[in-house]
């Protein structure tokens, strides 16, 4: 009786390998549609001439490396280069140290402020980018800003600074709101890490006599650096494609002080004359650096925490 | 931890204050920025707290420029994209909706080829949407452009849900494969014996168990496309198919638009998925740890 009812169930039911592909069918249509495709389709457009004469016609000449030797003897680009990494050393520097520092307060069962914050961290991560762009910039406008009225009432300044305008402080003026924003998704990694440190370690180094800081650097601090690893491979990478925040507070200002590698794409893609190729060959170089960073992260330490 | 003595207990406390002031900085910037006239950011540029308060920023974004209440009268010219916010709120509603169940629908349909039938190109899958989760969205943006111009979803609201879609499913397969991978097989095998198909094993048992998944995926994603400011961005140009982050960069240096009405305009924008992530906070927390350790 089993085995009839068996043979008739296979009898209608798709084969596993069909099954997968059935079901497989839509993810890979669109991951290729929005993907695959254009990511190839955007080396295929750095090595051909794409301007808005040429989108009318639908025809883009080769122009082989031109659009890469235009690119590299560009100094607005290796400006730009140049600054996403001191903007990328800082930011994940920052989040480094302040991920743990906040991710050891919030596991703090005792205190009760620690509740306080384990809630409000996450809110960062909640805020769209280019409304955080904008809020900054009011937080730091030159005449109505929040910074200098706060300073104000303090009575650190006399004088208005103007914070995102000046060419010394700009590029650091907008790694705070960037941080800002993305400081949740370090901390919470942090403090998952934290939760899986059994207790008994702690306890143990104490009735050795180790002091507070020596807890922390022998004993938390070792079992956290595979945790800082993933978290600075992937906040490299992502702070590596910096927009928004560039965007809503200086566009790339004063001057070109804030021009990063994603803003050097999008103004020659999008805005007139419109060198596309130009654009499309810039981008590729930042998917470059970011890729390189990607292969080294699913070959080394993804496999290595599975 | 070990007991604190009380002068560290104090320490503890001001720097949880120091913090908290840090996160909520920017937030009660935003606050009390769309509360005011422009008048009176301009009056006192010293003054933390001001001195008059107001909700004629909210009575213009919401009659869609009709009122003008006491701190518009003046004002002659609002643009466009401000007049037309309504739009804006709808178009983000309904991508963010579409998106979110589209990627839960497919990516849930994936994960679990991926965790239950197991050939060597599903897996591959995973080492694809690892590796797809580090493409800069700029490096897309231009032969989306490109693309989407030659087969006119240009200024289109299908246009823009399916590109987030695709930007969005390897998010999807990190979070749901390996809550998929967790289920006992056992349950299924007792479906299967029952009389289901393979894939009514996954629709009627493993889909229903992996609720807790499916809500930390979903938040995530809807926040995200809720977010999303790029793609958008290239894809439209006309005020009747622009999102909210879409109007927020217009306003960037526009100088018709000042501070107040900005801020009122940021805060309504950060609203919902600030609700979203302070409701389903565990399922957000669980998201973003299985999605970054994962991927």
């Amino acid at each position: 009786m089993a085995a009839v009812v068996e043979s008739r169930r296979r009898g209608r039911e798709l084969a596993a390998g069909r099954l997968a592909v059935v079901m497989n069918l839509p993810t890979l249509l669109t991951m290729a549609l929005v993907l695959a495709y254009p990511i190839g389709y955007a080396a295929w457009l750095s090595f051909h001439r794409v301007g808005p004469a040429q989108l009318r016609r639908g025809e883009f000449p080769w122009t082989g490396l031109d659009n890469y030797v235009r690119l590299f003897s560009d100094p607005l680009f290796l400006l730009a280069l140049k600054n996403t990494f001191v903007f990328v050393t800082i930011v994940v520097v920052a989040e480094l140290v302040l991920a743990v520092a906040i991710g050891l307060l919030i596991d703090q069962q005792r205190i009760w402020t620690s509740r306080i914050t384990r809630v409000l961290i996450l809110l960062p991560y909640a805020i769209p980018p280019i409304a955080n762009g904008l809020i900054w910039s009011f937080i730091y406008s030159f005449q109505f800003g929040f910074l200098n009225r706060i300073l104000f009432t303090v009575g650190v300044i006399d004088a208005p600074v103007n914070w995102a305008g000046h060419p010394e402080t700009a590029l650091y003026a907008v790694t705070v709101p960037y941080i800002w924003r993305t400081l949740p998704f370090a901390v919470l990694l942090v403090h998952a890490a934290l939760q899986g440190i059994g207790r008994e370690l702690h306890e143990a180094a104490a009735v050795d006599g180790a002091t507070a800081w020596q807890r922390f650097r022998y004993v938390t601090l070792p079992l956290l650096v595979p945790i800082l690893v993933v978290i600075l491979v992937l906040r490299t990478s992502f702070a590596f494609t910096v927009f928004e925040e560039i965007r809503a507070i200086t566009q790339g200002g004063p001057g070109d002080a804030t021009w990063v590698a994603a803003w050097y794409s999008y103004k020659k893609a999008f805005e007139p004359p419109n060198d596309i190729g130009l654009g499309a060959a810039s981008a590729w170089v930042l998917a470059l650096i970011v890729g390189a960073l990607a292969i080294l992260y699913v070959k080394t330490i993804y496999r290595r925490i599975h | 931890m070990l007991a604190p003595t009380p002068i560290g207990r104090l320490l503890l406390h001001l720097a949880n204050l120091l913090v908290i002031a840090f996160l909520l900085l920017p937030i009660a910037a935003v606050t009390l920025g769309s509360l005011q006239a422009e008048r009176t950011l301009q009056a006192d540029t010293r003054a933390l707290i001001p001195p008059e308060w107001t909700l004629d920023n909210f009575r213009v974004i919401f009659s869609g420029g009709e009122q003008r209440g006491a701190i518009f009268e003046q004002v002659t010219y609002l643009p466009d994209n401000v007049k037309k916010i309504r739009y804006a709120f709808q178009n983000s509603a309904v991508i963010a909706i579409s998106v979110t169940l589209l990627t839960l629908t497919m990516g849930s349909l994936s994960a679990w080829t991926i965790a239950r039938l197991g050939y060597r190109w599903t897996r591959w899958l995973v080492n694809a949407s690892l590796l797809a989760r580090f493409v800069p969205v700029l490096t897309l943006m231009i032969p989306l452009y490109v693309a989407f111009r030659q087969l006119g979803l240009l200024n289109s609201v299908v246009g823009v849900i399916v590109a987030l879609t695709g930007f969005l499913l390897p998010y999807a397969i990190l979070i749901l494969a390996p809550y998929f991978d967790q289920i006992p097989k056992e349950l299924e095998d007792s479906a299967r014996i029952d009389g289901c198909s393979r894939f009514g094993a996954f629709w009627r048992v493993s889909l229903p168990l992996a609720a807790p998944a499916l809500a930390s995926c979903g938040a995530l994603v809807f926040i995200i496309s809720w977010n999303e400011l790029l793609i958008p961005l290239i894809l439209v140009n006309k005020a009747e198919f622009m999102t909210v982050p879409v109007v927020i960069n217009s306003l960037v240096g526009d100088v018709h638009v000042f501070f107040n009405l900005m801020m009122a305009i940021c805060l309504l924008a950060l609203l919902p998925s600030v609700i979203l992530v302070l409701l389903l906070q565990r399922f957000v927390v669980a998201g973003l740890q299985v999605g970054a350790v994962k991927g």
